[in-house]
């Protein structure tokens, strides 16, 4: 492997980073928005919300992103690949992420939702205070698996033209008649991605935790 | 004459006046018709055969239910209705609750705050007091239910007692204008039982209007200035503790105190 080919690895791993990354930023907030439809049993909103990840969750990566990227010029809207992924992601992390902020919601205690109402606490108050910081506590692992299933669903980038790491390792070893050493360097960079997703998950953790226990 | 002067003048300043409450579920005629009036620092017990609406009647006065008809009136101020007579949003009603404070049978304090933060919460998020002013009195008030020791321990780390004191004492930092206890004892060991009694009848003593549910008839009969007494969803009796415990008038509450072996 030459420098050429360590740079396609870079400009791979950061497409997949970059991609992976607007999906969580999209998906986590979005997800926890359709989960409160679903939980507040807002009308029609919250079966919407149902489709949606219904859709959603039953659509295969490369299915979707190929939608998005062939299908939306039909509608005279044009994206760029990488816009094209980036919004195929999100979408995906929206309806996964829903699901798993929705059971969190589901496993949450009312009546303490019930005592915050009793205490005056408006809508706002009851969310930020009461329970969103529950719910962010019971989310963090399920939210970081899926961030880890984001990064490794990454190769389907590749459909569209992207050049990912899996995409980069397959060239590499095209080129050189040599495919596994490139495959085992964009395993070690996947590897390196989701060690510091874990990384981040204990950190967020501890920090909940130790914020919990002043004593 | 004089009697009915004296009346006029008390409910000129009544608390609380719930007028004429029905409630629903399904079917289910929970209440029918309920009404009464609470001045300023008396204590009413409800108390009847379990179903008969008690905790129903307690809930509609904070709109945590909301009656199919009928009024509460806090301090004169519609529940739930603004002057207009249209039905206020989440935040008006919000402000209306936050003068009534809540405690409740299965404690419900916040499991992520300390007992410290479950006792400020309300007056710094909804109040929007200063943070050193309330922290004081919310370590007062601790002090007060005799947790000024635990003011930085998670709820889970407490005996039942303990919590359900937390519970009063999270109501009391609101300074409500009036407490309603939802059966505080019916969830706690026996032996934690009297440490809760106790904090409820100082307060009764330092004059907080109170309505209590509760199947403690002993602790009701010492406390209260007056006893209601539910069944079906009626109000059947509504008189003094002594009356009603000596000499009840209506055979359901005669076999109630009788069930209950109350002698």
């Amino acid at each position: 492997m030459n420098f050429y080919d360590y740079l396609s690895f870079v400009y791979g791993a950061v497409s997949t980073i970059g991609v992976s990354f607007i999906a969580i930023i999209v998906g986590i907030p979005l997800g926890l928005g359709l989960a409160l439809l679903r939980w507040a049993k807002v009308p029609l909103l919250g079966k919407c919300a149902y489709v949606y990840v219904s859709l959603v969750r039953s659509c295969p990566a490369v299915t979707l992103i190929m939608l998005i990227y062939f299908g939306l010029p039909q509608f005279e809207i044009s994206l760029s690949p990488l816009v094209a992924a980036m919004i195929s992601f999100s979408i995906t992390a929206t309806a996964f992420n829903c699901e798993i902020w929705r059971s969190a919601l589901l496993s949450f205690d009312r009546s303490q939702y019930e005592a915050a109402q009793a205490f005056g606490m408006n809508r706002w108050i009851r969310f930020r205070y009461v329970l969103l910081p529950q719910v962010w506590r019971s989310s963090i692992p399920g939210l970081i698996n899926e961030m880890t299933l984001l990064v490794k669903n990454s190769p389907a980038i590749s459909v569209i033209g992207l050049l990912d790491i899996t995409r980069a390792a397959q060239r590499i070893g095209a080129r050189t008649y040599e495919p596994i050493p490139p495959l085992l360097v964009g395993f070690a960079i996947y590897i390196v991605i989701v060690m510091l997703l874990i990384k981040l998950q204990k950190h967020l953790e501890v920090r909940i935790r130790s914020a919990q226990e002043p004593l | 004459m004089n009697a009915s002067v004296q009346h006029e003048s008390k409910t000129h300043q009544a608390v609380l006046r719930v007028q004429g409450i029905s409630k629903s579920f399904g079917d289910n005629h929970v209440l029918k018709d309920i009404s009464f009036d609470m001045q300023k620092g008396e204590v009413v017990s409800l108390l009847g055969p379990s179903g008969c609406g008690k905790s129903t009647l307690l809930r509609c006065i904070n709109w945590l239910e909301i009656p199919d008809a009928g009024h509460i009136r806090l301090n004169s101020e519609r529940m739930g209705y603004a002057v207009n007579g249209t039905k206020v949003g989440d935040a008006q009603l919000s402000k209306m609750r936050s003068k009534i404070g809540m405690v409740f049978q299965h404690f419900a304090l916040w499991p992520h705050m300390t007992v410290l933060e479950n006792v400020m919460a309300s007056p710094l998020h909804v109040q929007k007091r200063n943070r050193k002013e309330v922290e004081q009195e919310a370590r007062a008030v601790l002090k007060r239910v005799g947790l000024e020791d635990k003011i930085n321990m998670l709820p889970s780390r407490l005996s039942g007692g303990q919590k359900q004191r937390v519970g009063i004492a999270r109501a009391l930092a609101m300074k409500p204008d009036i407490l309603l206890f939802d059966e505080p004892t019916s969830a706690l060991d026996p032996m934690l039982v009297g440490e809760v009694l106790e904090v409820m009848r100082d307060l009764a003593a330092e004059g907080s209007t109170m309505v209590i549910v509760t199947h403690e008839m002993k602790f009701a009969r010492q406390v209260s200035s007056r006893i209601i007494f539910m069944d079906s969803g009626h109000i059947i009796e509504n008189r003094s503790p002594e009356e009603f415990f000596d000499n009840p008038q209506t055979d359901k509450a005669k076999t109630f105190l009788h069930s209950v072996q109350y002698k």
